[in-house]
């Protein structure tokens, strides 16, 4: 029996940001691989994942782009929002200071990708209730502010990240639906055609000037 | 033509081998003419090692490599006692030939051009082949090719079981690299779900109901039910089969027979009346005729129909003998139904075992899969021709007569055939209990009354092969007695593959997962030992170099390069070199890089993330970081002219102060200029080529010390290196000289020297106007022992042009260069003494 094909009709592209140790490589992982990696080492630089999902019968590639938190890379990060159609903007529930610092994030996210990229708010760790520092209230209530889909979810246990990966692709999905997602613009995020991964990612020559420049 | 491109291309497929594997010759464009294999461009590369050979299959995606990275390396199969070659002519095709490729269980058919590069590749593959039978050879350094050197074996098994598809792990490694991504999916994807059909498929069986009939020409004038409706049970499936439907020249020429509706009408009226059925397929080459029809509540299970004719009568070609051929998918089972008319003639064995080769041969479905013989199951039916040879017509029927079928049967020319291995090999035939199926006189149940007086003979048969095929009848219908052959049937409890929807939705998200999951693992993979490089006190000229390494913990080939960022112009400032900046490791193998840092500019720290890009993967940042020590030579004029000790004896607090436009200048020409340039003046003058030799870089950095820590010592290095010290000083101060918006002016002016004149004195700050004018004048005084050091005007001119007009962005503009001489001419051969004005 042949199977439906297996080839997906488009290719999403996320990021995933938010401050260092908030757990956006564990996210990314249990979402790729279905396990939490608690010894993952810092991120210095973009992780890579993908994964294949099925959205209203449609096959779709998740390409999915884990930047690294520390505020002394925030310069070169930003490079990667461009063309992002989902970013996953992450804190964690036991530290305030990732919680205070989103509207930094979200100021980048919105500066730097197009107003249709769906934002979804992911407050993670919420399987340490015990050691909870931002309520589900009022994180809620900044979601709501800005418009964020927004959910709690745990690395760990796996709680609600297949949802919020899903549920971002399902948003992308209707805006393409909807026409509010324009495909041949360069930087919607969204691709009909397999391509590879990454390649046009950073800046899209990247020819060596080197020989030209100063030296 | 050929050879020039080659050699090109052969440093290009080079590139993917190490040094010690050197690629000896190349095929460009041969492609696999098999099924499974992705249709590509391959290039086939004859590759030696420690003097054994293998023959490499590459993936090229484009018909010219223009770089490495356009090739991917598919197989690699040793020239060993297990390898063989072959060429095979294409029938008809005078441009291309089959060039096989053997090793042990493998075969691969390329097809190349014909030419001076196959018939070269070829004999050259040939005589390797014959040399290295001689030897006991090490292929050892072939593993690294393969994904681990054991697993090769199985491969190649399950590649061959698999109809030769490309193998695992190398669909794996494409999935991973990205490669051709759809093909290779859809083909793992099937693999994989094949491989786990037991656990979402069960077996049932179906009755499926084959008939044969060779109607001699006859209209259908009476009922089929005794045929086509003698079991009790509706079967699931019929197929029916007839032969010699019409017997009219109209037939044989114009295809076309008001015969095939009557017959299919017939098929219709005589079918079991307890079911309802629907016809799945119909085909007609002549006479031959073949209908499939289902149980209607089966219909929606079928898939994939197709149908195909073979002629193999008049010419090898005509419809008048040959097959037609029906295929499909049950459920999860495919079905092939060949009805077969083979040669007529008693004595024409060989010709009916050649029309059934033929048959199997050219039968094509156009899908996959494309021959009969790769169904699951075959159901070959039809007027197969086969005669009683060795007893006589009298004798047979005396036997008959007996009810002695055995031994009529051992006389059965399609029984020995077989034995022989000449026809349906590998088919199975069930117990022949009925009489001899022709020839009868019609509407009789009389054989052949003729003067001919042939021997009867069971012509019409029945035969299948796969698995799960169990025959519940085989048998003539003797109340039909319209045609000289009477018609047979066989009815079958076959086994299909059922798929459980909800099982199979389960493994194929499985397999889906799985995919995904060797995706990500199959993502090139490296790590870098430091991420964060920070460099000593950085000086000025004084380069120094860390090494990083970067070992591929992937499984696959790891391509990278060092990638700018956006707005960025380079993928480093200009003060780094990275070497190298892109390449390519192989699993397990490490790469070390070479960071330079060269300081030419006036900066108090360095400071810059590189961005590694993995080509198909992650990007790691790696931080560059360190201190800088000022120095004189890249502190602008001004600065240093406010400075009351030398830069690195300044406080903090002074440098600031020195750095202040408002701060009152000290020196009407700088320190430092002034200790290399009086040094000059008093050891130099008479020193041949004083501005044209170049020093020892150490003794640059000793001088360099010298000035910026300050020293009652002598200065430093020879005399040659101090006037290299006073060029690179002048080449190096923040800004010329003469500022930057003066030099299109000067050039203009470089004609004329009262122009030139005016520039200086109007236009020139006091400071830049009195260092300039103080060089000049020290210029001239070398050139009066012109004699002595062997300088001239023009020699100098042209120095100091380049220098205290340089570019923003060095030798930009090396057209300007003469003006820039011409104008610094003026001022070494006229007077200046009169210019000078001492510093408000
Ligand atoms: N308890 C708990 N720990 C987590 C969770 N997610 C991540 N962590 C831990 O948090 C730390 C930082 O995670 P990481 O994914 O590297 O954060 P990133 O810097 O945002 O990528 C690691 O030690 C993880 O083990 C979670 O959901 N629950
Ligand atoms: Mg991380």
């Amino acid at each position: 029996m042949s199977a439906g094909p297996y080839n997906y009709s488009y290719i999403f592209k996320y990021i995933i940001i938010g401050d260092m140790g908030v757990g956006k490589s564990c996210l990314l992982h249990q979402f790729t691989e279905k396990k939490f990696m608690s010894d993952c080492p810092h991120t210095i630089g973009v992780e890579f994942g993908t994964r294949i999902i099925e959205v209203a019968g449609q096959k779709i590639k998740l390409q999915i782009w884990d930047t690294a938190g520390q505020e002394r890379f925030r310069a070169v990060t930003r490079s990667y929002y461009r063309g992002a159609a989902g970013a996953l903007m992450v804190y964690d529930i036991t530290r305030r200071s990732t919680y205070n610092h989103l509207s930094s994030w979200l100021t980048d996210t919105r500066n730097l990708t197009n107003p249709s990229t769906v934002i979804f708010l992911i407050g993670n760790k919420c399987d340490l209730e015990g050691q909870r520092d931002v309520t589900y209230e009022e994180a809620k209530q900044f979601a709501d502010e800005n418009g964020l889909m927004f959910v709690e979810a745990s690395a760990k246990t796996g709680q609600n990240v297949e949802e919020a990966f899903l549920e971002t692709a399902r948003k992308i999905y209707q805006s393409i639906q909807d026409g509010r997602l324009d495909l041949n613009a360069a930087e919607s995020g969204v691709q009909h055609k397999p391509s590879q991964p990454g390649r046009n990612t950073l800046s899209n020559d990247q020819q060596f000037n080197k020989d030209n420049c100063a030296c | 033509m050929l050879l020039p491109t080659h050699e090109n291309v052969i440093s290009i497929v080079q590139a993917k081998f190490s040094c010690t594997e050197i690629v000896r010759t190349l095929h460009l464009n041969a492609s696999i003419t098999q099924k499974g294999w992705v249709d590509e461009s391959r290039i086939l590369a004859l590759v030696e090692h420690d003097s054994t050979f293998a023959l490499f299959i590459i993936i090229s995606e484009k018909v010219k490599p223009e770089s490495f990275s356009d090739l991917t390396i598919e197989r690699a199969i040793p020239i060993d006692k297990h390898f063989s070659c072959d060429t095979d002519p294409i029938p008809e095709s005078y441009t291309h030939i089959i060039f096989s490729i053997i090793h042990k269980k493998l075969k691969l058919n390329f097809v190349i051009e014909i030419g001076f590069e196959s018939s070269n590749f070829a004999s050259e593959v040939i005589r390797l082949k014959e040399v290295s039978s001689f030897n006991v050879n090490n292929f050892n350094w072939l593993d690294k090719y393969s994904c681990g050197g054991s697993q090769t074996e199985i491969d190649v098994q399950q590649a061959t079981m698999n109809d030769q598809s490309p193998d695992l792990p190398i669909v794996r490694q494409k999935v991973a690299q990205g490669h051709g991504i759809s093909a290779n999916r859809e083909s793992f994807l099937r693999y994989q779900l094949s491989l786990k059909e037991p656990e979402y498929t069960h077996l049932q069986e179906f009755s499926i109901f084959v008939g044969t009939w060779n109607v001699n020409g006859q209209p259908p004038t009476i009922s089929l039910k005794n045929w086509l409706s003698v079991d009790q049970e509706p079967p699931d499936v019929y197929a029916i089969g007839f032969q010699e439907l019409d017997l009219s020249k109209e037939a044989f020429l114009m295809f076309d027979t008001p015969r095939e509706a009557e017959w299919r009408k017939a098929i219709m009226d005589a079918i079991h009346p307890d079911t309802k059925y629907r016809s799945v397929a119909y085909v007609r080459l002549v006479g031959m005729q073949l209908e499939v029809l289902v149980n209607n509540s089966h219909y929606k299970y079928i898939r994939n129909v197709a149908i195909d004719t073979v002629g193999t009568g008049i010419l090898g070609k005509m419809g008048n003998k040959g097959g037609v051929a029906v295929r499909l998918e049950l459920h999860n089972t495919s079905l092939c139904f060949v009805n077969a008319h083979l040669a007529a003639g008693v004595e024409e064995v060989e010709r009916r075992n050649q029309d059934y080769n033929d048959i199997n041969q050219r039968a094509n479905f156009r899908r996959h899969p494309y021959t009969i013989k790769e169904h699951d199951q075959v159901y070959w039916l039809g007027d197969l021709n086969y005669r009683i040879t060795e007893q006589s017509a009298f004798q047979v029927k005396k036997y008959l007569a007996s009810d002695d079928l055995a031994s009529v049967l051992l006389a059965d020319q399609l029984n020995q055939q077989k034995d022989l291995s000449k026809v349906l090999q590998d088919y199975t035939e069930g117990d022949i209990t009925f009489q001899p199926t022709y020839k009868f006189d019609l509407n009789s149940d009389v054989y052949d009354t003729s003067e001919k007086a042939r021997a009867p003979a069971w012509t019409d048969r029945i035969l299948w092969k796969g698995k799960g095929i169990h025959q519940l009848a085989y048998r003539s219908h003797m109340d039909l007695k319209i045609s000289d052959h009477k018609p047979v049937s066989a009815l079958f409890k076959s086994e299909i593959c059922v798929v459980d929807q909800n099982k199979y939705r389960k493994v194929h998200e499985e397999v889906l997962k799985k995919m995904d999951k060797l995706e990500n693992e199959f993502l090139p993979q490296v790590t870098v030992d430091q991420s964060e490089v920070i460099f000593d006190t950085v000086k000025f000229r004084e380069p120094q170099h860390r090494e990083i390494i970067i070992a591929n913990t992937g499984q696959v080939l790891a391509e990278f390069e060092f990638i700018k960022k956006l707005d960025d112009v380079s993928y480093c400032k200009e003060w780094l070199s990275i070497t190298p900046f892109s390449g390519c490791i192989k699993p397990g193998e490490k790469c070390d890089l070479r960071l330079i840092v060269n300081l030419e500019q006036p900066l108090e720290s360095i400071y810059d993330i590189l961005v590694l890009h993995l080509i198909g993967g992650k990007d790691m940042f790696i931080t560059v970081s360190g201190e800088c020590q000022r120095s004189c030579f890249t502190t602008s004029i001004a600065t240093l002219s406010r400075a009351p000790v030398p830069l690195l004896q300044l406080t903090p607090d002074q440098f600031k102060h020195a750095e202040n436009q408002q701060s009152s200048i000290l020196y009407s020409i700088p320190r430092e200029l002034w200790l290399l340039v009086d040094h000059l003046y008093r050891n130099g003058l008479k020193t041949r080529e004083l501005f044209e030799s170049t020093a020892l870089h150490e003794e640059i950095i000793r001088i360099r010390d010298w000035l910026d820590l300050g020293s009652m010592d002598p200065i430093p290095g020879s005399i040659h290196a101090v006037a290299e010290a006073l060029l690179l000083f002048l080449s190096y101060t923040r800004d010329p000289i003469i500022p930057y918006h003066l030099h299109d002016t000067c050039i203009a002016a470089a004609s004329n020297y009262q122009n030139c004149k005016q520039i200086v004195m109007q236009k020139m700050s006091d400071l830049d106007r009195n260092v300039f004018l103080y060089l000049c004048m020290f210029l001239q005084e070398l050139l009066k022992y012109s004699n002595e050091n062997g300088t001239d005007p023009k020699t100098l001119a042209t120095i100091f042009g380049d220098i205290l007009l340089r570019d923003p962005i060095r030798n930009s503009r090396p057209q300007a260069n003469r003006g820039k001489a011409s104008f610094i001419y003026h001022f070494l051969i006229n007077d200046q003494s009169s210019l000078i004005m001492p510093c408000k």
